[in-house]
C-alpha cells in the first residue's frame, strides 16, 4: 500500500503501546529501529517483527547515535518512567532534527501538556490514561450507545450501536431511511456475522447489526431518540480501582454533573484521591469483593467501570455487573491478544486503551509521510483495523478538488461521510465538490490512505 | 511446523537454482559444448517444479526460528540434490554419491573434490562448481531474501539459520534491504577481483577464481590449484580470501564512514593479528626451502589466507612442508574466518570469546564471589550466549570425533582421516597427506563420502540448523498435527 518509502522511526521502551505501534507501524511499512534496556523484550520483538533491536539506556546519546539518530525522521519514547520519555526526546531533538513523540502519563505534568510539548520542541505528548478517561466519558455522555469518536475538532461523531430487537430499523432498507425519520445521519458501516460492510442505499438492516453512523453531536442524538434510544447521560458512575486512569475519568465525569464513586484497595491512595477530587466519593475497599460491591450499592448504578491493571478482573467485574444490575457497562482491555474471546463476551463497551494511543500516532506519520497536498488530521480504527475512519485537511488543489463526487471515480469499499467546510459539516451528496481548505472524512476498508488522492481508483 | 510455508520457501530456492543454472547453460553455449544442455535443461526441471510449489503463497506465514533452521537445512539438502544432476547428466561424474558430493562441497564452499582430474572437465562444469561457490558463500536464502517479497520479521529466521557466526544482528531495520546490502557488497568486491585477476589470466579463469575466491570455496580449473599462477595473481589472491573472511559490518560501517565502528571491531582485529603470527610462523620455517624470502613469503601469506579463511586453494603442496608449518595450517583449520562472513570453520569471535571466558573461569577460582562480565567489542556479552558458544563447542568436537571414528573404518592413516574431516566440517578443502593439496577424496568409500557430505552441511550451516532435524520432537509435533 505504501508506494513511498517509509519513514524512518526509532521507538524507545519496547512494554505494551510499544509493540502495539511496532505492530501498526511496520504494517505502513517504515523502518523501525527499537530500544530497551531489557534485552529478552528487544530480542522477542526483533524476532516477531521486522524491525532493529537495541539494547540499552535510549536516553543516552551514544545509544541513539548507534540507533541512528542522525537520519531519523521521528522518535517515540512510551517507556515506563513519563521523566526519562521526556529526556529521550529533548536528547534526541538535540542531537538531529527529528520530530519526537513522547508519552506522558502522570496526573502532575497533564495541566502542563501543552507548555511541555511547546518548550521541548515535542510533536506530541501521548496519554493513554488521559484518552482512555476520554473515551469513557464519551461513551458515559451517551451510554445507549457502544461507542463515540469524534471528529472535526468534536463537531461530529462517529457512533456506533447495536440494533436491538423490535427496533424500527430492524429490516428497513438504507434508502428509506432519511425519509422515515427525517434526519440527516449517514451510515458508514455496518457489522454483521463478523463481515464489516460499508453498505450502499439497498442494504437491509437487521436487529443485531452493529452500525456506524456519522452526523454532528445534535443531529446523532436526535437521531438515536427517533430510533427509540435514550440520549440522556448516565447520572451516576462506579469506578473500581483508583489509578490514574481512574483519577482522569473522574475529573471528566464531575464537571458534567455525574456522581462518582471509586472503590481502591490501597488507603493511601484513597486519601490521595480524596484530596485530588473532593467532590467523588472515594471507598477503600476491595472492588473485586461482591460484598462490598453490594454495600455500596452496584445493584443501583446506573454504570460501571472497572479501571484495575488487570484485564481477567476488569472481565469478571463487567460480568458480574452485567448479571445484578442494569448498570451501563465499560471494559478496559489492556491485551489484544485474546481479542476474539472478548468480542463473544457481553462487556457492554469495549475500550482498548493500546489502540488508542497508536491510533494518535499513526494519525500523525501519515500526516508526516505526505505532508505537502493532504493532513490526515484523525484517524480510528473500527472493528479490529479492518475499517478505517480516516479525516483528511485538503490543503491544495488537486485531482479530487473541484468536481462533483458522482464524477469522481472512487474505488470501492469507501464511503466519504462528511465534508467540514469551514466548520459547518456537509453530509455530502453526488452533487457535492471537495475544495481545497476542506477537511473531508472517510470510511474504508481499504488500509493505509495517506493522501486525499487515495481515495481515486 | 508450518509445513506449507517450508514447502513455499523450497519451491522458491529451486526456482532461483534454476535460474541460476542458466550461465552455466550460456558458458556451454560460448565454448559450443553440448554439456551445456544439461544444465539448460536442470534449470528449466528446477524452474518448473520450483514454481509448481512456490505458485502461491500460503495462508499462513507464521514462521518461527524451528522453521527458519528446517527451512534452511531443506533448502540446502534439496539445493545441492538438484545441483548434482548436471554432472550426472554430463557423464563427467556418473554416480550420485560423487555427484552429490561434489555439489555439496561447491554449496559449502568447502572446495573439496573427488575429481582425479579437473582439467578433463567441460567449461560448463567447471563454471557451475565455482558458481555453487559464490551462491553458497553468501547464502541462497540470503539471496531470497534479498529478491522475493516476503513480508513479516519472523522471516529474519531463515537469515538466522544461514548467516554464519554466534549472532546475528541487522545492519538496517529491514531483513530485505539488508540482504540487499550484504549481495551489493558482494558482487561489487567480486567483480573487483575479476577486474584485477582479468589482466593476468584467461577471463574463464579470472572469474571461476574470483566466484572460488569469494564464496571462500577452493575449486580451481587446473589440477595444481594455483602453482603455476603468476605471484602477482597469487597476491591478488591472497588479498581477497582475506578480505572475504573479515565480518561483512565491517565493509557496511565503512561504506557508511563508520570508520570508528569498523575499527572497534574485536574480531577483525583478532583475524588480522592470528593471520599475521600465522604467516611470520610459516614463513620461518618454510624460508629454507624456497630461493628467495619474497618466495617463501608469498607462498606462507597464500597459504595461510587459504586455510584460515577456509578457501583451500593452494600455491604450493604444503604437504611436503615442515611438521611446524602444517600443525599451524591444521590448527588454523578449526580457527576460520569471522563471523558473517563468508569463511567457516568454529569462527574467530567463537574463539575470542572462549578464551575470554576461560579467563573470566580462572578469575572466578581465585575471586569465587567475583563478578566480572565477559566483553566483546566493548559490550558485555550475556550469559545466554556464552552459553551457546560453549555448547557450540562441544558439539561441534563430538560431531567431528564421531566423524573422524566413521572415516577410521577406511583403515587409512591418522593424519589422512583427521584432516580429511577437519578440511570437510570446517569447509576448506584440502587436508594433509592422501586428501592434501596435491590428492583428492576419491579414494574414499561411500561410507565415509555420506559422512563428510553430512559434515560440510554442518559446518556450512553451523551445526544447529541441520541437526534439530534429527530431534524427534520436531517431527513428533507435526505429525500429530497431521493426524487431527
Amino acid at each position: 500500500m505504501a508506494k513511498t518509502k517509509g519513514l524512518s522511526i526509532i521507538i524507545v521502551g519496547c512494554g505494551k503501546v510499544g509493540e502495539t505501534l511496532v505492530e501498526q507501524l511496520i504494517r505502513e511499512g517504515h523502518d523501525i529501529t527499537i530500544i530497551d534496556k531489557d534485552a529478552a523484550r528487544v530480542e522477542s520483538l526483533a524476532g516477531t517483527y521486522d524491525v532493529m533491536g537495541l539494547v540499552g539506556n535510549g536516553a543516552s546519546y551514544s545509544v541513539q547515535v548507534e540507533a541512528g539518530i542522525e537520519k531519523t525522521d521521528l522518535f517515540i519514547a512510551v517507556t515506563e518512567s513519563d521523566e526519562l520519555n521526556l529526556l529521550c526526546c529533548t536528547v534526541a531533538k538535540r542531537v538531529a532534527n527529528c520530530s519526537a513523540i513522547a508519552r506522558v502519563r502522570d496526573p502532575a505534568y497533564s495541566q502542563e501538556v501543552s507548555y511541555l510539548q511547546e518548550k521541548l520542541g515535542l510533536a506530541m505528548i501521548i496519554n493513554p490514561e488521559l484518552e482512555t478517561a476520554r473515551e469513557a466519558a464519551r461513551i458515559l455522555a451517551l451510554p445507549t450507545v457502544l461507542d463515540v469518536s469524534p471528529f472535526a475538532h468534536g463537531q461530529a461523531e462517529l457512533v456506533r450501536f447495536k440494533i436491538p430487537q423490535g427496533n424500527v430499523l430492524d429490516g428497513m432498507m438504507l434508502y428509506d431511511l432519511s425519509k422515515k425519520l427525517d434526519t440527516n445521519v449517514l451510515i458508514c458501516a455496518i457489522e454483521r456475522g463478523g463481515e464489516v460492510y460499508i453498505p450502499t442505499g439497498n442494504f437491509q438492516m437487521m436487529q443485531g447489526d452493529v452500525i456506524s453512523v456519522v452526523a454532528t453531536s445534535q443531529t446523532t442524538r436526535l437521531f438515536l431518540s427517533r430510533i427509540g434510544f435514550k440520549t440522556n447521560q448516565v447520572r451516576n458512575t462506579m469506578i473500581i480501582g483508583g489509578g490514574k486512569a481512574a483519577y482522569y475519568l473522574a475529573q471528566q465525569l464531575l464537571p458534567m454533573g455525574i456522581e462518582v464513586k471509586i472503590i481502591e484497595n490501597n488507603r493511601a491512595r484513597c486519601e490521595e484521591l480524596s484530596e485530588l477530587l473532593p467532590r467523588a466519593t472515594i471507598i477503600n475497599g476491595d472492588g473485586t469483593d461482591a460484598d462490598v460491591l453490594k454495600e455500596e450499592g452496584l445493584k443501583y448504578a446506573e454504570s460501571f467501570v472497572p479501571l484495575t491493571g488487570i484485564d481477567e478482573e476488569n472481565v469478571m467485574l463487567t460480568l458480574h455487573a452485567r448479571h445484578v444490575s442494569k448498570a451501563k457497562v465499560i471494559t478496559k482491555i489492556n491485551r489484544i491478544a485474546f481479542k476474539d474471546v472478548i468480542g463473544q463476551l457481553d462487556l457492554g463497551s469495549v475500550i482498548y486503551p493500546r489502540y488508542i494511543t497508536s491510533e494518535a500516532i499513526i494519525a500523525y506519520v501519515r500526516a508526516k509521510k505526505n505532508s505537502m497536498n493532504s493532513n490526515v488530521e484523525t484517524l480510528y480504527h473500527l472493528f479490529d483495523s479492518r475499517v478505517e475512519a480516516i479525516e483528511f485537511r485538503v490543503n491544495e488543489r488537486s485531482a479530487v478538488t473541484g468536481r462533483m463526487l458522482k464524477d469522481l471515480r472512487l474505488k470501492k469499499g469507501l464511503l466519504i461521510a462528511f465534508i467540514n467546510r469551514d466548520g459547518e459539516i456537509l453530509i455530502p451528496t453526488g452533487h457535492d465538490t471537495i475544495e481545497a481548505g476542506d477537511t473531508v472524512m472517510l470510511v474504508t476498508t481499504h488500509t493505509g490512505f495517506n493522501d486525499i488522492r487515495d481515495i481515486l481508483a | 511446523m508450518n509445513g506449507s510455508m517450508i514447502l513455499f520457501i523450497l519451491g522458491y530456492v529451486l526456482r532461483i537454482e534454476g535460474l541460476l543454472m542458466l550461465p552455466s547453460a550460456a558458458v556451454g553455449l560460448i565454448y559450443r559444448e553440448t554439456q551445456g544442455w544439461a544444465y539448460l535443461a536442470v534449470g528449466i526441471l528446477c524452474v518448473l517444479l520450483g514454481t509448481r510449489f512456490s505458485r502461491e503463497r500460503p495462508e499462513n506465514s507464521v514462521f518461527y526460528l524451528k522453521d527458519g533452521c528446517v527451512a534452511t537445512a531443506l533448502s540446502w539438502i534439496v539445493m545441492s540434490a538438484f545441483g548434482a544432476l548436471p554432472f550426472m547428466l554430463t557423464g563427467e561424474i556418473p554416480s550420485f554419491t560423487d555427484a552429490m558430493f561434489e555439489t555439496v562441497s561447491g554449496f559449502t564452499t568447502t572446495g573439496a573434490s573427488i575429481l582425479t582430474d579437473v582439467e578433463a572437465m567441460c567449461h560448463c562444469s567447471l563454471f557451475w562448481r565455482s558458481f555453487t561457490h559464490w551462491i553458497g558463500g553468501m547464502g541462497v536464502l540470503v539471496f531470497l531474501l534479498a529478491v522475493v517479497p516476503l513480508s513479516g520479521g519472523s522471516h529474519f529466521n531463515l537469515m538466522r539459520a544461514e548467516s554464519p557466526g554466534p549472532s546475528v544482528g541487522k545492519l538496517v531495520p529491514k531483513v530485505k534491504a539488508t540482504a540487499r546490502l550484504l549481495y551489493l557488497i558482494y558482487m561489487a568486491m567480486t567483480l573487483i577481483q575479476i577486474v584485477l585477476l582479468a589482466f593476468d589470466m584467461p577471463l574463464f579463469d579470472a572469474i571461476v577464481h574470483s566466484f572460488g575466491t569469494a564464496g571462500t570455496g577452493g575449486f580451481g580449473v587446473k589440477a595444481d590449484s594455483f602453482v603455476s599462477y603468476s605471484p602477482y595473481s597469487q597476491w591478488i589472491v591472497t588479498i581477497f580470501m582475506i578480505l572475504f573472511g573479515v565480518n561483512f559490518n565491517a565493509y557496511y560501517f565503512l561504506l557508511f564512514r563508520k570508520f570508528r565502528k569498523a575499527w572497534e571491531m574485536e574480531e577483525v582485529r583478532w583475524y588480522f593479528a592470528i593471520i599475521l603470527a600465522a604467516i611470520t610462523i610459516l614463513f620461518l620455517d618454510v624460508v629454507r626451502i624456497y630461493g628467495t624470502a619474497f618466495e617463501a613469503l608469498t607462498h606462507a601469506a597464500f597459504q595461510v589466507a587459504s586455510i584460515i579463511t577456509t578457501t583451500g586453494f593452494a600455491t604450493a603442496d604444503f604437504n611436503l612442508w615442515g611438521q611446524t608449518s602444517k600443525v599451524t595450517l591444521v590448527l588454523l583449520m578449526f580457527v576460520g574466518a569471522c563471523a558473517g562472513s563468508t569463511g567457516g570453520g568454529i569462527k574467530v569471535s567463537r574463539i575470542v570469546l572462549q578464551v575470554k571466558t576461560m579467563i573470566r573461569e580462572m578469575y572466578s577460582y581465585i575471586h569465587p564471589k567475583g563478578i566480572r562480565s565477559v566483553k566483546m567489542d566493548g559490550k558485555p556479552v550475556d550469559n545466554g550466549m556464552i552459553h551457546s558458544v560453549c555448547v557450540y563447542m562441544i558439539t561441534f568436537l563430538l560431531l567431528f570425533c564421531g566423524s573422524v571414528f566413521i572415516v577410521s573404518l577406511e583403515g587409512r592413516d591418522l593424519v589422512t582421516t583427521f584432516t580429511a574431516v577437519a578440511a570437510t566440517i570446517n569447509n576448506i578443502g584440502p587436508g594433509l597427506e592422501l586428501v592434501g593439496p596435491a590428492g583428492n577424496f576419491a579414494m574414499l568409500s561411500g561410507l565415509s563420502k555420506w559422512t563428510l557430505i553430512f559434515d560440510m552441511l554442518a559446518g556450512r550451516l553451523e551445526l544447529f540448523p541441520l541437526l534439530i532435524l534429527f530431534h524427534p520432537s520436531l517431527w513428533r509435533d507435526s505429525f500429530s498435527r497431521r493426524a487431527h
